[in-house]
């Protein structure tokens, strides 16, 4: 039986079979040692929804060696039968066994315990090498960073859940060839991608990662077109610059298209989370009872980063929305008629999802009122002397629960079962919807026992009613919650799509429209500040960089680009200790070692500064941002091949990664290959068309190939679009200068002084220009201002000289750098 | 620039202020203190010695280790050659060349080199060498003299330093009287020890740096940037 079974494409199905819910894997097994097995599986056929638990209605079978050694043929028949009955007994046995453990192992990776789960999963695909058990295996491998052995085991099946778990490891052991060639085999065309929009995003991934840019769009549309929600897809898009707009994509018909998908019974794929849980649980029907461990457990540790101390909880309270939409009656209806009738405690799962839905609601903005509305408030101050208790117990150190647990075992069993047994004889209020949701952890199961009496199964008629009532007002409440989950959604989308376009003016706006609650968290703040990095704003860009790190010190993504704001800004202070606390929160993070290396970079140690930066590229090869910065300190090194090398692998990450291409221009300049600079320097226009310094560049090279309109008319842009920045001014008085008109290039200078007074090298040309004019006195006057403000060694001796020859006749004078 | 090279090095390195113009003699100064708009210049340069001791070959002047040396094996003077070299290639433009030309008289080849000569680097400003007299004896140099010229054969004696039983660093700025010659733009350098202390014979050097002025982080522009308002928007990174 439970062969077949398992080898369809359901996981679930291994589980149907198994002790009533009620019980704890540790005091299933027990029972089931108390209990003889032929008879329970007449008395129980694997139906998983017996409301009664089995265990309560045993007797004792009368023992084989009782029957006589001869009988009539009808009774050999019968025998035989019985033998058969009881070999089922020994499959339903092992089949317990299974339970047990793909329950210890789901437990097991809830909790991080992965080298455990590691261990049981191995023991246990030794003992039923069903494949189902072999994808759990290379769950646990995943989770215990060993893509390697996933990999080794799961080579060459054929089970799409295999395929896609296969096509991670691949992924992840940067096999991007495998892991396409599993997605989407190449002889034939028209299997599936597994594991619907996730699949289709991996393969975007891949696509993207080889180069195959319109591929991996198509792809990430693809996966965004099967679960609307799913944001990384969006961003995929938003990075290679093809997103569509934000409110197309998160529209009213993608949440009417989401509601019917809701109400619609057989569908839990609502988000993201359990987009990815599908993998081993693909259809998880509807069957009211088996909301059982294994959905839970079998969210990946990734998905539980949003509440750090408090993974189990965050654990429970997933499995809690997960079900919600599909079984709210049964999570609504008990409570009110428990508080009705009895007044007595109600069962622990509800507790838990009341407590911690206040955990979760950044989650599912919606969902936890359904639950709000249906709890009398007064059960809340239980709750949460109980969520201390509970909680209290769980900051235990790990290290002695697992003892203190096996010590519990042989406390509690004894009196478990003696009170199923009570039940059964007794009041009959056994067993009830509650204890059906078992998705609590060991940590409460000490109390099951004592706190699992609920709903009398007289009172299944209410229940149901009630079901279908609160179903229809579940249905609005869950059309709000989309609606403004996609609104959500569609703000950050957009701004999220602007800025990747470089428009970050419209980007910074959208992104203020935000609820302040979702403005000041690090993403967001961060997306603002690179905003303002973008448009070479960079002291605001400083402000709110810096309040995302104090918000949340422990966000790295973007603090790459922090740093380099740190770096332009000239704050070697703040700059090390940026550095250093990143570097203390996560060393093995690319960001961390960005930021060591502009700090390195901005005291001129630039070989220091690229050990660094290669540390970073090291450590995420896939981050572009790290080999562009290579790139400029090879550059700084005088080291140009090396420098294009970097430049180019950047690009080969990210084709829209501008200031590799200004990188690239920076070189070429340098080198004197001008059209090279001016193509590379267009490129980085096209991709960031309002950046001034950019235009700026490019102005430049236009100058050195000699097409001096152009040049000029880039520069005029230049000024135009950002008024503070001095660089333009400067460069178009350079060109002016020789195109002879001084007057003009003194103009502008003039402009230049009002927003950078101090600056030397603006003397030193005026001048070159005054000289040129003829207007000695001044020319003297403002050589002698350009040495008061320090300038580096080498133009010192240049200023100095051009200061004492003043009065020479111009022909000795002619400077070779101009 | 009225200060001579001696001066100069004594205040690149207050260690040897005291001494430096009393005698004109150099010192060593036991860190090497470089001023921040300068950089190590020499590193894909071909470096040679007149002789050596197997094991203290040209190697150990650029091992970045003061417990190695260069020994030389032969008769003075004994010379270090440092020959610049870089796969750049440069496209004069032909309306700077000819103008060079007219105002040089320069033609065909010169005008080509005129301009390597001035685009290949921003020119060597100071040479750095350590020495150790307590530890060399009559191994440490007492008299150095630099050269500088396109090749072997046009070597000029650009500067010629005395020491004083030097331990550490010895700056040698290359800076003549001439402000225009900060600078020494040429495809080789030459550093010759003439004579050692105590009269000894063979001589050892245990490092040599080059130092030149760092490039204009904004390629092709005159002058360098020096408020922050113009280097914050001077570069993208």
């Amino acid at each position: 039986q439970h062969i077949t079974s398992n080898q369809g494409s359901q996981t679930i199905q291994t589980t149907p079979g198994r002790a009533p819910r009620s019980l704890t894997p540790t005091q299933r097994c027990f029972r089931i040692r108390l209990v003889p097995i032929p008879h329970r599986s007449k008395i129980a056929p694997r139906k998983a929804s017996n409301p009664n638990p089995p265990v309560a209605i045993q007797t004792r079978p009368p023992p084989a060696s009782l029957s006589p050694p001869l009988l009539p043929p009808s009774a050999r028949a019968a025998r035989r039968r019985r033998r058969r009955l009881l070999l089922a007994g020994a499959a339903r046995e092992r089949r317990a066994m299974e339970t047990l453990m793909v329950d210890r192992v789901h437990s097991s990776l809830r909790l991080f315990m992965n080298r455990n789960a590691v261990f049981l999963c191995e023991r246990l695909c030794a003992q039923f090498p069903a494949e189902t058990n072999v994808q759990l295996l290379a769950t646990c491998y995943l989770h215990n960073n060993q893509p390697y052995a996933s990999y080794h085991i799961l080579k060459g099946k054929k089970l799409p859940e295999s395929r896609y778990l296969f096509a991670i490891s691949c992924f992840r052991m940067n096999l991007l060839r495998e892991a396409e060639e599993t997605l989407c085999p190449v002889n034939e065309p028209n299997v599936e991608v597994p594991s619907g929009a996730t699949g289709h995003y991996l393969l975007g991934l891949i696509y993207r990662y080889t180069g195959r840019v319109a591929a991996a769009a198509e792809q990430f549309t693809q996966a965004l077109t099967l679960d609307p929600l799913l944001w990384a897809a969006y961003e995929e898009l938003c990075i290679l610059g093809v997103a569509e707009d934000a409110n197309e994509c998160f529209t009213e018909a993608t949440a009417l298209r989401l509601q019917q998908e809701q109400t619609s019974t057989s569908n839990l794929e609502k988000s993201n989370f359990v987009n990815e849980n599908r993998v081993l649980s693909p259809n998880v029907s509807a069957s009211l009872v088996d909301i059982s461990p294994k959905h839970i457990k079998q969210l990946p540790a990734n998905n539980t980063a949003e509440v750090p101390g408090y993974p189990h909880l965050r654990a429970t309270a997933l499995h809690v929305q997960n079900t919600v939409p599909s079984n709210v009656g049964q999570f609504d209806s008990p409570s009110p008629t428990v508080t009705q009738t009895s007044g007595i405690v109600p069962p622990p799962l509800f507790r838990n999802l009341h407590a911690y839905q206040n955990t979760t609601s950044g989650d599912a903005p919606a969902k936890p009122k359904v639950n709000a509305v249906n709890q009398p408030p007064r059960r809340k101050y239980l709750d949460e002397a109980r969520l201390k208790k509970v909680t209290g117990r769980l900051f235990n150190p790990s290290g002695d629960s697992v003892p203190r647990r096996s010590a519990r075992l042989s406390r509690d069993t004894p009196i478990n079962s003696n009170s199923n047994i009570s039940q059964f004889g007794g009041n009959g209020s056994d067993h009830s919807s509650g204890s059906r949701y078992e998705a609590v952890d060991e940590m409460w199961t000490d109390n099951i026992a004592a706190t699992s009496s609920s709903l009398s199964i007289a009172e299944g008629r209410y229940f149901e009613q009630d079901k279908a009532e609160r179903t229809l007002s579940q249905d609005s409440k869950m059309a709000t919650g989309i609606k403004e989950l996609l609104g959500l959604l569609r703000t950050l989308g957009e701004g999220y799509r602007l800025s990747c376009l470089f428009k970050c003016q419209e980007a910074l706006e959208i992104y203020r429209k935000l609820p302040e609650p979702q403005f000041n968290t690090g993403w967001v703040l961060c997306q603002v500040g690179k905003a303002y990095f973008e448009l070479v704003d960079y002291l605001e860009a400083d402000h709110f960089f810096e309040f995302a790190h104090r918000l949340s010190p422990c966000t790295l993504e973007g603090m790459d680009i922090y740093s380099t704001v740190l770096y332009h800004l000239n704050e070697e202070m703040r700059l090390s200790y940026l550095a250093q606390e990143l570097i203390s929160v996560d060393r093995l993070s690319p960001q961390a070692w960005c930021a060591v290396g502009n700090c390195f970079a901005l005291r001129k140690d630039h070989e220091t500064a690229l050990k660094n930066f290669q540390r970073a590229v090291q450590l995420d090869s896939r981050v572009a941002y790290a080999h562009t910065l290579c790139g400029h300190e090879y550059s700084a090194l005088e080291d140009y091949e090396n420098s294009v090398k970097f430049y180019r692998c950047a690009l080969q990450v990210d084709e829209r990664h501008y200031n590799a291409w200004y990188g690239l221009g920076v070189v070429y300049l340098r080198q004197e290959k001008f059209e090279f600079a001016e193509h590379h320097f267009r490129r980085a226009f096209q991709i960031n068309p309002r950046s001034s310094v950019l235009m700026c560049y490019l102005g430049m090279a236009l100058h050195a190939l000699k097409r001096d309109e152009d040049a000029l008319e880039m520069m005029e842009k230049a000024i135009f679009s950002d008024k503070k920045n001095p660089l333009p001014k400067y460069q178009k008085a350079l060109i002016l200068v020789g195109l002879q008109k001084y007057q003009e290039a003194l103009d502008e200078l003039e402009r230049l002084r009002e927003i950078a007074p101090h600056e030397s090298s603006m003397y030193a040309l005026m001048g070159k220009i005054y000289k040129q004019l003829n207007i000695l006195d001044k020319a003297v006057f403002c050589f002698g201002v350009a040495l008061d403000l320090k300038p580096p060694a080498a133009d010192l001796a240049i200023i100095k000289s051009a200061m004492e020859k003043v009065h020479l006749p111009d022909e000795l004078m002619e400077d070779d750098d101009l | 620039m009225e200060s001579d090279g001696e001066e100069e090095a004594a205040a690149a390195t207050p260690g040897t202020a005291g001494a430096a113009p009393a005698a004109g003699r150099l010192k060593g100064c036991p860190e090497l203190s470089v001023e921040g708009d300068m950089r190590e210049m020499a590193k894909t340069a071909a470096w040679s010695v007149s002789s050596c001791k197997p094991g203290n070959g040209v190697a150990s002047l650029r091992d970045d280790s003061l417990d190695t040396y260069w020994q030389s094996d032969g008769a003075q003077p004994h010379l270090v050659n440092i020959q610049f070299q870089k796969k750049v290639q440069l496209q004069v433009s032909r309306r700077a060349a000819a103008a060079a030309s007219a105002r040089f008289g320069l033609d065909g080849w010169r005008v080509i080199f005129f301009f390597l000569l001035n685009l290949l680097f921003g020119g060597i400003q100071l040479v750095v060498l350590y020495v150790d007299f307590k530890l060399d004896e009559s191994y440490t140099p007492s008299k150095i003299s630099i050269r500088a010229g396109d090749g072997f054969h046009n070597l000029k004696e650009i500067k010629t330093v005395d020491l004083l039983k030097p331990v550490g660093w010895v700056h040698i700025s290359l800076s003549g009287t001439d402000p225009r010659e900060t600078f020494i733009h040429t495809f080789m350098l030459q550093i010759a020890v003439l004579a050692n202390h105590l009269n000894g014979r063979d001589t050892h050097v245990r490092q040599i740096k080059i130092y030149g002025p760092r490039p204009n982080p904004v390629p092709h522009q005159p002058f360098h940037f020096t408020s922050r308002e113009c280097i914050m928007y001077s570069t993208i990174r």
